[in-house]
Parts: C-alpha cells; sequence; structure tokens
C-alpha cells in the first residue's frame, strides 16, 4: 500500500464529495463516497490495513462534518473490519457482488455512525429518516462501487481479481 | 496457525483504532483547542481546491438540479408569480405603494442592522453530508472577523448563527434547525419567548417557551395575526432583528402560549448572507440552549441554561 497514493485517493474523494455531492443528491440523500472507499478498502485490503484506511477516510469525513472528530473514523473502521473478515467470504470479486456488498456495506456505516453519533449526545440521528438516509445512500455508493474499485485497486497495490484471502479460525 | 495469528493481529489493530477514534471524540467533545486548530487548517488547506472543483462541476450540478428538481421549480415559479399578482392587484388599488416602497427600501437597506459592522457573504455549499440540512458554508471567516456565536441575517431577517469558523469559512447553522433557540418578542405584546423550528417543518417557528395565555379570555390581550415578531433585546443576538410573522396563537396546557411564526427568510434558497460582526456574550453557551419550560415574561431565556447560570 502507498500511503501516497491512496492520499491522493481521499483527497480526490473528499473534493468530490465536497462539491459535486452538494448539488447532486438523489430524493435529497448524497452518496457517502468516504464510507464506500472504507467498505472497498475492507473488501480489497482485508481487515487489518481495510480498517486502517477506512479509519483515516472517516477521520477526514469527521473534519467537514458537525458531528464530533472520531464519530465517522470508528464507524467506518469497524465496517471495513466486518467487510474485510466477513464479506471476503460471502462476496466474489465481480461487478455485481461489489456493487452489493458497497449497498450493505454502506447502509451499515450510516446506521453505525448514526447510532454512535446518538450515543455520545448528537440529537436527532436516529428515526425513520435514518432509514431512508441508508437505503439511498447505500444504493447511489452501489452504483458508484465499480467505478471507485479500480483506483483503489490501484493505490492499495491489490490486482484486479486477486485480494487477501478472509481470516478463518483455524 | 499463521491465519490465527493474522486474526489477532486485526482484532489488536481494531481495538486500537477504537481507542484512538474514543480519544479524539474526548478531547474534540471538550473542545481541545489544537484538535480544533488542526481541523480549521485542514479545512483552509483544502478550500482553494474545492472552490476552484466547485466553478468547474457547478454545471454539473445545474443540470442534475434543473433535470430532477424541475417540479421544486414550477412550484417555486408558480408561487411567485402568485406573490407577484398580488403585489400588482395592491399597486392598482392604490392602497399600500408608499408602505410597500417604504418597505423596499428598508429591505435592502438592512435597517434593524443600525450602527453595527456587517460583513456579506456568498453561501459556497449546503449540506455536505446526510445528516446536516440545517447547515451551510460561506465564504468569509475569521480574517473578516466573524466569530461563533454571531447572527448571521439577510435583508429579510434572521438566518440563523456562525457556528464555526475557520480562516476563510464559516459554517452558519439554520433557523430551521428545531435545536436552535431563538430569544424573541412580540411586537403586537412586547411579550418576550424563546422559539425554535418545528421539527419537520423548516419553514415555521414555533414559540413555545416564556409566554403564558392572558388571564382572562380577553383577545385584545392575544398577539395579532400577522403581526411581527423580532429577536429580544435580551437574547444573545442584537435586538429587533425581524424573525418572521405571527400565523397562529394557541393555548396549551391551560397556562403557556404557543405563537406559530412564518418566517420571513427562505431558509432553504439562499445565495447571499449578511454576519453581525456582534461581540457574542461570552456567558453564553454556543451548545443548544433547552430551558425550563416556562420562562416568565421579562426574563432573559437564554440565562436560564443551566451551563450559562455555572459560569456567571
Amino acid at each position: 500500500m502507498s500511503v501516497l497514493r491512496v492520499g491522493g485517493i481521499l483527497l480526490a474523494t473528499i473534493v468530490v464529495q465536497l462539491t459535486v455531492f452538494v448539488d447532486v443528491r438523489a430524493f435529497g440523500v448524497a452518496p457517502e463516497l468516504l464510507a464506500l472507499v472504507a467498505v472497498l478498502a475492507g473488501f480489497l485490503a482485508g481487515p487489518e490495513r481495510g480498517a486502517t484506511v477506512a479509519f483515516v477516510a472517516g477521520l477526514l469525513w469527521d473534519v467537514w462534518l458537525p458531528t464530533p472528530l472520531g464519530l465517522a473514523a470508528m464507524a467506518f473502521a469497524t465496517v471495513a473490519f466486518a467487510v474485510g473478515s466477513i464479506g471476503a467470504g460471502l462476496f466474489h470479486d465481480s461487478r455485481l457482488q461489489i456493487s452489493g456488498l458497497a449497498v450493505f456495506g454502506t447502509a451499515a456505516a450510516v446506521i453505525a455512525y448514526a447510532l454512535l453519533g446518538e450515543l455520545v449526545g448528537q440529537r436527532g440521528m436516529v428515526d425513520l429518516e435514518l432509514l431512508r438516509i441508508a437505503a439511498i445512500a447505500g444504493l447511489l455508493n452501489g452504483i458508484l462501487a465499480p467505478l471507485m474499485i479500480r483506483p483503489l485497486r490501484w493505490a492499495l497495490h491489490v490486482p484486479a481479481s486477486t485480494r487477501l484471502p478472509a481470516p478463518t479460525r483455524p | 496457525m499463521a491465519l490465527a495469528q493474522r486474526t489477532g493481529r486485526s482484532r489488536h489493530r481494531l481495538i486500537l483504532l477504537a481507542l484512538t477514534a474514543i480519544t479524539l471524540l474526548t478531547v474534540d467533545l471538550n473542545g481541545f483547542g489544537p484538535i480544533e486548530a488542526a481541523q480549521r487548517i485542514l479545512r483552509d488547506s483544502v478550500q482553494p481546491i474545492t472552490s476552484l472543483a466547485s466553478t468547474a462541476v457547478s454545471p454539473v450540478g445545474d443540470a442534475w438540479n434543473s433535470v430532477f428538481n424541475y417540479g421544486d421549480l414550477e412550484a417555486e415559479n408558480a408561487a411567485l408569480r402568485a406573490e407577484l399578482e398580488e403585489l400588482r392587484g395592491a399597486a392598482i388599488r392604490g392602497e399600500a405603494d408608499t408602505e410597500t416602497l417604504r418597505r423596499l427600501l428598508e429591505a435592502t437597506e438592512l435597517p434593524y442592522v443600525g450602527d453595527i459592522e456587517t460583513v456579506t457573504a456568498t453561501v459556497v455549499r449546503g449540506a455536505v453530508g446526510n445528516f446536516d440540512d440545517h447547515l451551510i458554508t460561506i465564504d468569509k471567516g475569521s480574517r473578516q472577523g466573524l466569530e461563533p456565536g454571531m447572527a448571521v441575517v439577510t435583508a429579510a431577517g434572521m438566518v440563523g448563527r456562525v457556528d464555526e469558523v475557520t480562516n476563510a469559512t464559516a459554517r452558519v447553522r439554520l433557523l430551521s434547525d428545531a435545536s436552535l433557540f431563538i430569544g424573541t418578542r412580540l411586537v403586537s405584546t412586547d411579550a418576550v419567548g424563546l422559539g425554535h423550528a418545528a421539527p419537520g417543518d423548516g419553514g415555521t417557528f414555533v414559540i413555545d417557551r416564556g409566554i403564558n395565555w392572558p388571564d382572562t379570555d380577553d383577545p385584545s390581550l392575544l398577539p395579532e395575526l400577522g403581526s411581527a415578531v423580532v429577536t429580544s433585546a435580551e437574547s444573545r443576538y442584537p435586538a429587533d432583528i425581524p424573525i418572521g410573522r405571527i400565523a397562529a396563537v394557541e393555548r396549551v396546557d391551560d397556562v403557556l402560549m404557543e405563537v406559530t411564526v412564518e418566517l420571513a427568510n427562505r431558509i432553504s434558497d439562499l445565495q447571499f448572507v449578511t454576519v453581525l460582526l456582534t461581540e457574542t456574550p461570552e456567558s453564553f453557551p454556543l451548545d443548544d440552549v433547552v430551558p425550563a419550560p416556562t420562562v416568565g415574561l421579562g426574563l432573559d431565556p437564554d440565562l436560564l441554561d443551566p451551563a450559562t447560570e455555572s459560569d456567571e
């Protein structure tokens, strides 16, 4: 993994999120690009490296969010760890399955972020609206996942159709 | 064996990351200066890139909005047309020409501002995430003298308050946020109360704390429908900033009065705003103010926050 490459991808992602997806929203919901990076990093690089990349992605996103620093970082790292540990055994490296993984992973990351937010005293994050946001953001990320996977492979030095095997119990 | 070792290492890494996140959360929630400064520096560093990128990709956003928000634009046009026709009718009848002109002049000159120094800013972006609908970012920051807590207005009246400031930008919490409480005064009765946006309806403001229902059922003691609501002199913001007009008055729990206010501003559609460069009293907490449910007339509702009391 090249730190510079990952840094470059994260910077480009945050710029796109802060410019394009401020206006371009579906039913008022924007895709969660940093969550997408986190989920795909978990899938491609495994639970250890993936969780680290996801943590940094979340930390970067936290800087622009009104919630306390560390909230998205924790949510994204946890989801990336889960994706790297469990998802690798369930999903294969096909476009459709990567999109499916992005849908569920993003929804999980959004819900985890909101739940953690409520836990640290951020009001009004957990309600029925949360499910709508998680579902739409997940679907949008599912559409964008095939576009994001190639730059992430390049940044994480993971060739196509190869990634770390899922860690399993001996 | 190797797999088991890797699983254990992964778990250790996750625990380490979780502990780091918890530490960051704790220090950030306590307002640890260096963490805030680091965030400001990062936001300022990326600002020129996002500014440039915004200009480059703005046609994408415009195209998207013109395709997918066409219905909203149509509704907005219809509302504006109706408003225009109403104004034309009034002009023809010649009943309020002078008053209309006076109001127009007042609206363009921010009459309620008085001698307060102001800074006009452009809204550079709305919500960035999916949980911050009530925040906008403006292109002026601490370099122009902005500080957290300052009132943000347009010619029509109050828009919100400055929440966070970097060198080049500031984040504004809009009045449509139901957790933002404002000390208000009803012009027709001089009653002072505490209001906030109605949850789920950012265009409506509700004053539900601090104003008691009159002891007698004399309708003349009730605030007049359509009369103005402004910021109270004792609130953290300058006095007499317009908030809106009274749309309904209701009795709640036999004691309290709930006043529904139609906001003067279209909060969802802002391009330019003005920040009033007033000094924010340090004793006012910037966190959301949740006071006791009843506040006596004439009392400063903001001062009823326990954090404020302890500060004093």
